[in-house]
């Protein structure tokens, strides 16, 4: 088979604030709202999507850290409770998802062409991060379409910024390769928040907009900077620019989802859709499409 | 005396999910003979601090007071699973939460079923006290406190300690130099990842067997900033805080774990 493609990617974002204020039923605690504009943002990318029709869904998640190795989801079907360890009060997530195990074994085989470390998991006890299942949520909640899900190597953090950047992007090549000799249709989704300057405390009822802004100018407009010219299509350029932006907004961007989406899109000269920006406890985040294929 | 024993302890999971496997045997054996003391010493509690349980909005303390499961480690899912059992002194860390709140470090106990308890606590609860007979304290390590908070910390639960007049052991869970081999190995191959790493863990090895207080401070300081270290060393800064008597250390073991520092070391309290 061939004519695999990637038909889009997506900068999809994971504070699980998100699926908190959406009151979903896999969810057990209850909220009265919030992050409006943000959960309107991924209402918009959901309909893309579903346009899209795509035969499968691969996420980069920073929350699932491995330190030897890129690993790629390998059970064909994961159930279990995620509990986010960092916000245990919003985020108690029944999960249910079903692994494309032959692409991942696909990408898996060609990252080792690539030269990287790789490892398939393959314990079907294995909990999924709550970064995988938040994306995964907000772009799809009937949760219908199968999954890729791939590790964050702590690459860009202890090698130099630009070695792991280089790895990022050898993964997204191995990526693409994969996908094109599959047939399938293909969606990539950056699970990655922009500046992620964040308050050290919460407020007293989380959803409680009146507290919620960005927590740094500086991450902000860096931020906006970016979006635009990814908005100008001018990808090059943000990428010239990228160890800076990870440096002045200590952007998440730096767990290498984001390079490695863009390299597997061979950094697509098309202005990017963005369908909204908001903060979360004063981080930034974007909701961002590039469409490849109509 | 309050403070019954001390110990520092790797968290990685290797050595029990493997214990037969060479380089790590000598790890095991330290382990387990730390276990042994331990039970004999019935200890109202276990004073944990696990360099692998993050905490980014407050200061967490675990305040479920049972918890049992099955664990994965997210790096070393293909090695086996890691049964556990946890029970909590829910009053002591009730007291250590209001506690801390008071002394300006915001806290927050966590009670949540499904909540997912780290690696290192696992590991080292495993091989202390399997069957979860002493009730544990466990505080998380929150990546925005330094060496000198988190000491401030553990000082903050041995006051908890010292006014429930219980006996406890402090329980130091991480590792020594953190760099990991970044390829696949034949695990009999184990060694520490770089030679520098290997000289600067036996250094501070070497430096804190017959330091005190300050000198163990000194010590883990000068090491963290040698070379990379498993968070800074600040589970030191808990055997300092919650000890506050040190009089130097006995290194039971050290050795590679898939190229990280590890080390099995009973302090002595004064
Ligand atoms: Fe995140």
């Amino acid at each position: 088979m061939a004519d695999g493609k990637i038909v889009a990617g997506f900068v999809a974002p994971h504070p699980p604030h998100l699926v908190y204020s959406d009151n979903p039923p896999q969810n057990e605690p209850r909220s009265e709202g919030g992050w409006e504009p943000l959960r309107w943002a991924y209402e918009r990318a959901r309909k893309s999507l579903d346009e899209l029709k795509p035969d499968v869904l691969l996420v980069h998640s920073p929350h699932w850290q491995t330190k030897v190795g890129h690993h790629f989801l390998g059970v064909p079907r994961l159930e279990g409770k995620s509990v986010d360890p960092i916000f245990p009060n919003l985020f108690r997530y029944s999960f249910g998802l079903d692994v494309d195990v032959d692409l991942a074994e696909a990408c898996c085989e060609e990252a080792k062409v690539e030269g990287l470390t790789t490892r398939m998991m393959r314990n079907p006890r294995f909990r999924v991060d709550y970064g995988t299942i938040t994306t995964l949520h907000m772009m799809r909640p009937q949760w219908d379409i199968p999954v890729v899900g791939i590790s964050a190597n702590n690459s860009p953090y202890y090698l130099t910024l630009d070695e792991g950047v280089d790895e990022m992007e050898r993964l997204g090549v191995a990526t693409r390769r994969a996908i094109e000799k599959s047939g399938k249709r293909a969606v990539l989704l950056c699970s990655n928040t922009f500046s992620h300057w964040h308050f050290q405390e919460e407020p007293d009822i989380p959803e409680d907009m009146s507290k919620e802004h960005p927590q740094s100018y500086e991450g902000y407009k860096w931020d906006m900077r970016m979006i635009e010219l990814m908005r100008q299509g001018k990808l090059r350029e943000v990428m010239r620019l990228f160890p800076e932006w990870v440096e002045a907004a200590f952007a998440e961007v730096k767990s290498g989802a984001f390079p490695w989406m863009l390299a597997a899109m061979d950094y697509p000269d098309i202005p990017a859709e963005l369908h909204g920006y908001g903060t979360v406890i004063g981080t930034g985040n974007a909701v961002m499409e590039w469409r490849l294929d109509a | 005396m309050a403070i019954v024993s001390a110990f520092l302890l790797p968290g990685n999971p290797l050595p029990a999910l493997h214990p037969d496997t060479d380089p790590w045997q000598q790890l095991v054996e330290a382990y387990q003979e730390v276990g042994e003391a331990i039970r004999t010493a019935r200890p109202d509690v276990l004073m944990i601090y696990s360099t692998q349980w993050y905490a980014v909005l407050d200061q967490l303390w675990q305040a479920r007071a049972e918890i049992e499961g099955i664990h994965v480690d997210e790096q070393w899912h293909d090695y086996g699973d890691l049964p556990f059992r946890l029970r909590t002194d829910t009053a002591l860390a009730a007291d250590c939460v209001a506690r801390a709140n008071a002394a300006g470090i915001k806290s927050k106990g966590v009670d949540y079923d499904g909540f997912p308890i780290d690696t290192g606590t696992i590991v080292a609860t495993g091989f202390i006290d399997p069957e979860a007979k002493i009730p544990t304290l466990i505080a998380a390590c929150n990546l925005y406190h330094d060496f000198a908070k988190t000491e401030a910390l553990g000082a903050v639960a041995r006051e908890a300690v010292l006014a429930g007049d219980k006996r406890a052991v402090v329980l130091a869970v991480g590792g020594l130099s953190s760099n990991y081999i970044d390829h696949v190995i034949d695990l009999t191959d184990d060694h520490i990842a770089k030679s520098e790493d290997d000289a600067a863990n036996r250094r501070f090895l070497a430096a804190i067997r017959n330091a005190d207080q300050d000198g163990l401070r000194k010590a883990a300081l000068d090491y963290a900033a040698s070379t990379g270290t498993d968070m800074g060393m600040k589970h030191i800064a808990w055997i300092l805080g919650t000890c506050a008597t040190i009089q130097g250390a006995d290194v039971k073991a050290y050795g590679p774990i898939y190229g990280a520092g590890a080390a099995v070391v009973e302090f002595r309290l004064g």
